[in-house]
């Protein structure tokens, strides 16, 4: 299988004042199309730095990142925007929607942004929330707030999909609920999309395919399942 | 310190921009009221005090030849604590036309002198006007030959003077600014009169002058040859002086009025918003177990600081900076020798008014936030969108609106207290510049209709009050026989009787009159014609009959009102020659008017002065020159308050909707299309408060000149097409700038941190 991504000693160093603090030392990474990765480990080790770089939202110190073929760590702002736009799917722990928006206004607003949008409305009863399309963020629950921006990113038909503590702020039952999505969400086009989930929460490593161990700004392992258990299958 | 008060501190400084904004509109308010204050409450108490110590006199009384026992005759009526009298006649010389006074002692009306030394009866010299001497680089121990009727005199300058009759000095009616190169007063002892002296006028001292009026009434029926017996109030100079007061009042108002509603506004939009954001710190604090008196007091401190602050520095820089610019700049016309700004009880109380109205707001808009429990405070709360009954994204129109747009229309009726706070500081931007040039336009306009349609000749002469018949035909022959005569009358106005003149019109093509809308009008020997104005005050109406009689001449007449006329500069009655004479009385003409070219004559037998009209009007245009600055000064402040309210908003905008725009970057949103999504608001606002500006600054200008202008004036204002649309150029460049400043704040918007900032 193609690698989509490839880290090449990706570092990177923040400076606070005059501290300095390297969230990333050296990395090495690569991740295969079409699969659902999981990025393990304790708060501070900097997973949420390796998915900021990845999107393109954050740039790195020294190293190189190639994304499909192209070396994404050169590019200037306008570049990185673009490449946002056209390639990746941001889904937050705090969903990051627009407040003032509709459900299906926050959906539309990619249209503005990529060529080929999947139709909003298609997206949103992909993630079940048909029915609630004219309610402002405020009247919807949290689960449903998180498929909001699920749908938000798939609207974009996007070839990386990358997530930050998806179900962070979720109970249980609703966190299996989008797992299941974003699992979907992986399977769509022949297999060929792929998803990066961020998080501390081990569980998650027994339905991924390949799971991505970090500590301490380092990779620890990478570990490929070749059987990875069917989301239901896990007791949450 | 307190660590609370380290909390305010550095809460101040994060929040800068929205803490300055408050500062600036308070101060401003402030700034503007104690400066507007100060040279007006200065001008007024320093008049005061020159007038007391330096005597000017409570009634004038005006004759041709007063006799001694007139003059001993005045100073037994009862309430006449003192009198002086006085020959005022007129001169020139070198080029300026002088009033020249010959007096015997100096005890009413004394001079203040500046230079040289004081009046005695035994000296032979002349005392001269410090301000003509300024003028005319003129100094003490110079000699200056006066030209006086048919005579010529050549005198030491002694001293250089002020007198406190002489505050405001114009040449006459047609003049309203005092032009110091070409106009000024001297005094000389009466012993250097060249002919048989003859007192014209009496200067009257009174005990008590709740009896003003019984004792003028006293002088008019004692003495016979008094042809007209005047007060402080009938005096162009006293008169002048207190409505230029006045006119500051109007000035203040407004502009005070103005900036402490924006200043109320901010503090409400700025405080609202800024307990939100430490709503979670209110309960931390409150978890904490802090008092809620302690906490309260904590976020009302923000309100009064600031406020305290920005009032104190307001009232001193508004009174010591533009009060002494102001006053500075009255007093290069008006003739007071000290003066200097004052900072009344007014000023402190506004400023302390000011001070507890926004501490006041400030508690109100902090204190639902601080009523709820240190649980509620400390749960996120996500803003509170719902669907309303009335969402105006809902109509028709907008379904098909962008997202954009939607967005934005929600978002100015969410924060609607931020929307009227953006339109009310573009309206005040709008409105002053408007007002800026509507002053100036207005001020064209009325020359205009002063120097073009009403006076309609080139030359003015001012003949000699002792002509002779075979003088003025010869000037009549000359350069024709157009000529009109001014008259000193009273007339009743119920039980008072009141001072106006009367002009008797024989040149009908060159002093013409213009009706209601400025039209030409022709009067008819029918009866007298009284301006509208006049016509208003009087509660007169065309067909009723006036009653009013010459000074000095006993006989009261009553006339029919012939029709009405309009006059920009004086409100007074006006009739042809026929119908004078039809009255009995006799036509002695005192002016003439001519297109003849007069500008190589200096000198006409039978005549006082030549005016060529360029200097009745350009005592006026120096006018202009003052309004100028005042323009100037506008301006400043409405791109200052029109930056200051745009910038703080967009600012509080910003940083409300930091993870908004943080997450419209993530998505891919280029730059560009979230500054044109952030700027759109500001744009809609800008549009609606500059609409809403052009009308109001329209009204300010007509109020400003409908309060400002004394009794005497006649003309509302006039704004020009030109001056809107500087208006709307003006409003826009500075909307325009504002929204690049606060659009290039969006690339430091940080995604990462932004969105963290949102956990």
């Amino acid at each position: 299988m193609e690698n989509i991504i490839e880290l090449k000693g990706v570092s990177k160093t923040y400076k606070t004042g005059e501290k300095e603090f390297k969230a990333l030392d050296n990395i090495d990474l690569k991740i295969a199309k079409g699969e659902f990765v999981v990025i393990l480990g304790p708060s501070g080790a900097g997973k949420s730095t390796l998915l900021n770089i990845i999107g393109g939202m954050d740039k790195v110190t020294s190293g190189q990142i190639i994304v499909d073929g192209k070396d994404i760590s050169n590019y200037n702002e306008a570049q990185l925007t673009d490449y946002r736009a056209e390639n990746i799917g941001f889904i937050f722990q705090f969903y990051n929607i627009l407040p003032t928006l509709t459900v299906l206004e926050n959906v539309e607003l990619v249209k503005d942004l990529v060529s080929n949008p999947i139709d909003a409305k298609t997206a949103l009863k992909e993630v079940g929330l048909e029915e609630h399309i004219n309610k402002f963020p405020s009247q919807l629950s949290g689960g449903e707030q998180q498929r909001v921006s699920i749908a938000r990113a798939i609207s974009k038909n996007p070839a990386l999909l990358l997530c930050d503590e998806p179900t962070g702020a979720l109970d249980s039952k609703t966190g299996v609920d989008v797992l299941k999505l974003l699992r979907k969400q992986c399977d769509m086009n022949n297999g060929s999309n792929t998803v990066i989930i961020v998080t501390h929460n081990s569980l998650f490593a027994d339905v991924a395919d390949t799971v991505v161990r970090v500590k301490n700004g380092g990779i620890e392992s990478v570990t490929k399942n070749e059987n990875p258990k069917k989301i239901d299958e896990v007791k949450w | 310190m307190s660590k609370l008060s380290k909390k305010l501190f550095r809460d101040i400084k994060q929040n800068k921009t929205q803490f300055i904004t408050i500062f600036l509109m308070v101060f401003l308010g402030v700034f503007v009221f104690a400066g507007i204050h100060a040279y007006m409450d200065g001008m007024a108490v320093s008049a005061d005090e020159y007038y007391k110590n330096n005597n000017l006199q409570d009634i004038w009384v005006q004759g041709r030849a007063f006799t001694t026992e007139d003059f001993e005759k005045i100073k037994t009526i009862s309430n006449v604590k003192d009198v002086e009298r006085k020959l005022t006649t007129r001169g020139a010389w070198d080029g300026v036309d002088l009033e020249i006074n010959f007096i015997e002692s100096n005890k009413i009306s004394k001079f203040y002198v500046l230079d040289g030394e004081g009046f005695s009866k035994d000296k032979n010299g002349v005392w001269v006007d410090y301000y003509l001497a300024q003028q005319k680089n003129l100094k003490v121990g110079d000699t200056i030959t006066i030209k006086l009727e048919e005579y010529e005199t050549t005198q030491k300058v002694l001293g250089l003077i002020e007198t406190p009759d002489h505050v405001y000095v114009v040449k006459d009616e047609t003049e309203i600014f005092p032009d110091h190169s070409k106009f000024g007063y001297v005094y000389l002892s009466v012993n250097e009169f060249p002919g048989s002296n003859q007192f014209n006028s009496f200067m009257v001292d009174i005990d008590d002058t709740n009896k003003l009026d019984e004792t003028k009434a006293d002088i008019e029926n004692n003495i016979s040859s008094a042809l007209a017996v005047t007060d402080r109030d009938d005096s162009v100079s006293y008169k002048s002086y207190q409505s230029e007061i006045e006119e500051g009042d109007t000035y203040s108002g407004v502009l005070t009025a103005l900036f402490l509603i924006i200043a109320v506004l901010s503090v409400v939009t700025t405080m609202n918003r800024f307990v939100k954001k430490q709503r979670t710190q209110i309960g931390t604090l409150k978890a904490l177990g802090f008092k809620k008196g302690k906490i309260v007091a904590h976020y009302v401190s923000y309100g009064f600081y600031v406020s305290l602050i920005a009032s104190i520095l307001g009232l001193l820089a508004g009174a010591f900076s533009l009060g002494i610019f102001f006053l500075n700049m009255e007093m290069e016309y008006y003739e007071v020798p000290v003066y200097s700004i004052k900072i009344l009880p007014t000023s402190y109380i506004l400023a302390t008014a000011v001070v507890l109205i926004t501490t006041f707001i400030t508690y109100l808009s902090c204190r639902k936030i601080l009523k709820e429990s240190a649980s509620e405070a400390l749960r996120i709360q996500m803003p509170k969108v719902k669907n309303t009954k009335f969402n105006i994204t809902s109509l028709p129109i907008f379904r098909k609106a962008s997202v954009a747009t939607k967005w934005n229309l929600r978002d100015v009726f969410r924060n609607k207290g931020r929307s009227i706070m953006a339109i009310v500081g573009v309206v005040g931007c709008t409105m002053l510049i408007v007002c800026a040039f509507g002053m100036l336009d207005s001020m064209n306009s009325y020359l205009d209709w002063e120097f073009e349609k009403i006076c309609n000749f080139k030359y003015k002469i001012t003949l000699a009050d002792d002509y002779t018949e075979e003088q003025l035909n010869n000037l009549t022959n000359k350069y024709g026989d157009n000529t009109s005569q001014g008259l000193g009358i009273e007339i009743k106005n119920g039980d008072k009787k009141e001072t106006n003149t009367l002009t008797v019109n024989d040149a009908l093509d060159y002093l013409k009159y213009t009706g209601h809308k400025r039209e030409y009008i022709d009067i008819s020997s029918d009866g007298v014609y009284i301006t509208e104005k006049l016509a208003n005050t009087l509660h007169l109406k065309v067909g009723d009959e006036i009653e009013w009689h010459i000074f000095g001449d006993s006989n009261w007449y009553k006339t029919k009102i012939a029709g009405l006329n309009r006059d920009p500069q004086s409100q007074s009655l006006n009739m042809t020659r026929d119908f004078y004479e039809s009255l009995g009385l006799t036509y002695r003409p005192d002016s003439l008017y001519t297109n003849e070219d007069l500008s190589n004559v200096e000198k006409l037998e039978g005549a006082k002065t030549i005016q060529d009209i360029k200097e009745l009007k350009s005592g006026m245009e120096s006018m202009l020159k003052t309004m100028k600055t005042v323009i100037v000064i506008m301006i400043v402040v409405a791109a200052i308050l029109g930056a200051v309210i745009i910038y703080n908003l967009g600012i509080l905008s910003l940083s409300e909707k930091q993870y908004q725009f943080a997450t419209l970057k993530v998505l891919g949103f280029k730059g560009k299309q979230i500054k044109k999504i952030f700027t759109m608001q500001n744009t809609w606002l800008t549009v609606i408060g500059m609409i809403a500006g052009l009308p109001l600054g329209f009204f300010m200008t007509d109020y400003i000149f409908k309060m400002a202008l004394s009794v005497d004036y006649d003309f509302s204002a006039k704004v020009k097409i030109w001056s809107y649309i500087y208006a709307v150029v003006g409003t826009l460049v500075v909307s325009f700038i504002v929204n690049k400043r606060l659009a290039k704040k969006i690339d430091t918007v940080d995604m990462v941190t932004s969105l963290k900032g949102n956990e």
